[in-house]
């Protein structure tokens, strides 16, 4: 496996150049990725929006915002805006600072998650040996700023609906936690880069839906739960009931939490890419092919080419489930409440052991082609 | 000092800080939901500092389980039951704070001498680790097998226990079904469950 | 042990199964995704409204006789007819017309009594106003006719379902020769002054 282009390397390699010590240089070069990283997340949260609202529209057969931008692309642009001017209010007897604590908790481990989306070979910020078992671990972290938003609003609404969502956060981890389990078994390794590695060289016959079809559906439905989408939107509920932890909150606050649930929709869907269909990989081997061409794999532009169609194909990948996820929401009437915890202890909980047991199995039997 | 090494100490003080400061919360404040709140913070502090110390899959599994599991459990109990009341004074108060002053000095100076004992140098030629997690797994299932089952075995225990009491109670009469028709296994008839934590107690004050 | 597996594999089945009708629910939801969108761009493209669209009220002072009967006629007796008896003539002289517009739910009866034909339903339905008393027209605002929706060089007018040929649903992008389901009104007329003595005989 060729390494692809280093950024890194480069970037501090041109600025040595330049005359910079080196240790400067990579201080340079530090904050560059994550601010990169922040801005992909963000914009990816603007496209989110906008297709939410583009394919929402589609479906029931609306146009959508048309008249904001170029097809309404900058309708998300005028809600931040929007939401930015608006009032930032503290309800009377709230306790500030959990109020202004609680959507912070919320956002910024969705953020750090970012850390170890790969979109290539040396496309993250950082390869961490735990890999995916970070985002699983920071992703536990938000029911505490959702207890936090519900408690802190001086409300019984609001820490009701914030323990109905903290309560369905915490149940949907675990099978979160066993379809991702299922994966890492196969790939011997957390890292987001071994796993995508491991499903690389046949294209897309080598990604692991083959492998975990079930494991699949476990992770996308768990994930839609996490995310708060709506088959399992109940936290929020607009049309039933009051937004739940999220009722007393406006202006930025409420930009808060509501660029966190995209930013958790994208991420997740990048994770699906990730883990189950092959991450940065096209559905054709590029590689094995550009050596049958007798491209060399060292050939810069080739490399570039390369790099580009990674970001490119993660992205199409992830915005694919996007795109599912939002025509689930038209389809897909909301459940109640014990009937997602019934979902989630009594369903999906069971399936993702057999499914583990099942993949431990195979893996004994066929470690040829379940990475033994 | 370079770059790595002056963000290591900067780090260290401040998560030291941080844990240490929220401890203090934790024990000082009289506010019990505050006092919650700054536990997940002296969590989230101490995965900080196994993060400093090279062990990731630790501080991850800390934030996982200490975070996203014990600390909610216990804000979920909190909240569920939080009433706003203010502690009345017990008699005798003085007996329980000596009790618990003894063994936290006690404690104290048990883990003062473990400091104190424990050659801190460093071997020059320590092998890079690649991958704690590797390393982890090979002693959970060679040296420490017996503590590591052990802790499984505790889980098992507290998920029946939890199983048992989230379980409805189930009639367990044969005659009331004989010559009827047999019962299906694991369809059991229930026994109506009354509401055992409205009794006695006056309507929560939020 | 027979019997629990049985479970299993019904509870299975049913999975399956809710899963079957999810992914049918998906492909209908795709499916309208690919339709073209009913909506009208409001304030660009307007309806023509039909002919039996009842808007807002029409009122024509000098045909008026004062005779009430609009107010008997109303659900909610809602025109006020402000006259006074002109001694000389010996006729009610009508001073002032209105209808509030904010409680009416024109339902045109006064406009199917009126003995003069001094009302008429329009095609006006713009009625909003940052304060509902602006919806009590008086006689001067209730004669101002409304402006046509195909006059207007802003608007794109699009044909109202009653206009459409049979089978199409949507008004976007029509012929203008396409011709609307059914008779025109001329031809319903015609047919009407021909058969009615037929009728009458009858
Ligand atoms: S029914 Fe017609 S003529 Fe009689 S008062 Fe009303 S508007 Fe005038
Ligand atoms: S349209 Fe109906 S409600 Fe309105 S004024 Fe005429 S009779 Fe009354």
């Amino acid at each position: 496996m060729n390494s692809g282009i280093d950024l890194q390397q480069s970037v501090i390699e041109i600025l040595s150049n330049l005359g910079l010590p080196p240790g400067v240089a990579k201080l340079v070069w530090l904050p560059l990725p994550m601010v990169l990283m922040l801005v992909t997340a963000v914009l990816g949260v603007f496209t989110g929006v906008w297709l939410e609202r583009k394919i929402s529209a589609a479906a029931q057969q609306r146009i959508g915002p048309e008249y904001i931008g170029p097809l309404g692309i900058l309708a998300p642009a005028a809600d931040g805006l929007k939401l930015l001017f608006k009032e930032d209010i503290t309800p009377g007897n709230a306790d500030a600072v959990l109020f202004t604590i609680g959507p912070a908790l919320v956002v910024i481990p969705v953020f750090l998650s970012y850390l170890v989306v790969p979109f290539g070979q040396n496309m993250l910020i950082s390869d961490l040996s735990i890999g995916v078992f970070l985002w699983i671990a920071l992703s536990s972290i938000a029911p505490i700023g959702l207890l936090m938003s519900g408690y802190a609003s001086n409300n019984k609404y609001s820490l009701l609906g914030g323990l109905r969502a903290a309560a369905q956060s915490i149940s949907y981890e675990i099978p979160l936690a066993l379809a991702v389990l299922a994966v890492v078994m196969m790939s011997n390794s957390l890292s987001t880069i071994d796993i995508v590695n491991q499903q690389s060289g046949y294209g897309i016959l080598g990604w692991n839906v083959w492998r975990q079809p079930v494991g699949l559906l476990l992770f996308w439905i768990a994930a839609l739960a996490e995310c708060e989408r709506l088959p399992f939107d109940l936290p929020e509920a607009e049309e039933e009931i009051v937004a739940g932890y999220q009722t007393e909150y406006s202006g930025m606050k409420f930009a808060l939490f509501y660029i966190g649930s995209y930013v958790n929709l994208v991420l997740s869907a990048l994770f699906v890419a990730i883990l189950y269909f092959g991450g940065w990989g096209f559905p054709v081997p590029l590689e094995q092919v550009a050596s049958l061409l007798g491209v060399s794999e060292t050939n810069a532009v080739f490399q570039v080419v390369m790099a580009a169609i990674g970001i490119v194909t993660t992205l199409l990948k992830a915005y694919f489930f996007i795109f599912l996820a939002i025509l689930l929401r038209w389809t897909v009437p909301r459940v109640r409440i014990d009937q997602l915890l019934d979902l989630g202890w009594k369903f999906l909980l069971p399936v993702g052991l057999a499914n583990l047991l099942l993949t431990a199995g195979l893996k004994l039997t066929f470690p040829f082609a379940f990475g033994g | 000092m370079n770059l790595a090494e002056g963000v290591q100490t900067i780090s260290f003080a401040l998560l030291a800080l941080m844990m240490i400061g929220a401890a203090l919360g934790v024990v000082l404040l009289d506010n019990i939901v505050y006092s919650a709140f700054l536990l997940g913070g002296v969590f989230i502090s101490i995965s900080g500092l196994y993060l400093l110390l090279n062990a990731d899959f630790v501080s991850a599994a800390q934030i996982l389980i200490y975070v996203g599991a014990v600390n909610v459990l216990i804000l979920f109990a909190i909240m569920l039951v939080n009433k706003r009341e203010d502690f009345s004074p017990v008699p005798r108060r003085w007996i329980r704070k000596g009790g618990a002053a003894l063994v936290s000095v006690g404690l104290f100076a048990l883990l003062g001498t473990m400091v104190v004992q424990t050659p801190w140098v460093i071997p020059a030629n320590l092998p890079a680790t690649t991958s704690t997690l590797i390393i982890l797994g090979e002693h959970f299932f060679s040296d420490y097998l017996l503590p590591f089952e052990l802790a499984s075995v505790l889980l098992l225990m507290a998920l029946v226990g939890a199983v048992v009491l989230a379980r409805r109670e189930y009639v367990l009469d044969d005659e009331a079904s004989v010559g009827e028709m047999p019962q299906l296994p694991l369809q059991l008839p229930e026994r109506p469950k009354e509401p055992v934590a409205l009794s006695g107690t006056s309507a929560p004050s939020r | 042990m027979l019997k629990f597996l049985n479970k299993i594999g019904d509870y299975a089945k049913e999975t399956l199964q809710s899963a079957r009708y999810i992914g049918q629910g998906l492909s209908v939801t795709f499916d309208h995704m690919q339709r073209r969108p009913i909506t009208v761009q409001y304030p660009y493209e307007k309806l023509i409204p039909s002919e039996r669209f009842r808007g807002r009220i029409h009122f024509e002072f000098d045909k008026c006789i004062s005779c009430e009967v609009c107010v008997r006629v109303c659900p909610i007796n809602l025109p006020v007819v402000d006259w006074e008896f002109n001694k000389e003539l010996k006729k009610k002289q009508l001073r002032h017309y209105s209808i509030d517009f904010g409680v009416c739910i024109f339902c045109a009866n006064c406009v199917e009594y009126c003995p003069t034909n001094c009302l008429s339903v329009t095609e006006e339905y713009e009625l909003s106003t940052y304060d509902r008393h602006e919806l009590n027209f008086d006689n001067v605002a209730m004669g101002r006719l409304p402006y046509k929706v195909t006059d207007d060089p802003m608007v794109t007018p699009i044909r109202e379902f009653a206009y459409l040929p049979a089978g199409t649903l949507s008004g976007h992008d029509l012929p203008a020769s396409a011709q609307r389901a059914g008779d025109r009104p001329e031809d319903v007329a015609k047919t009407l002054k021909t058969s009615s003595p037929e009728q009458s005989e009858d």
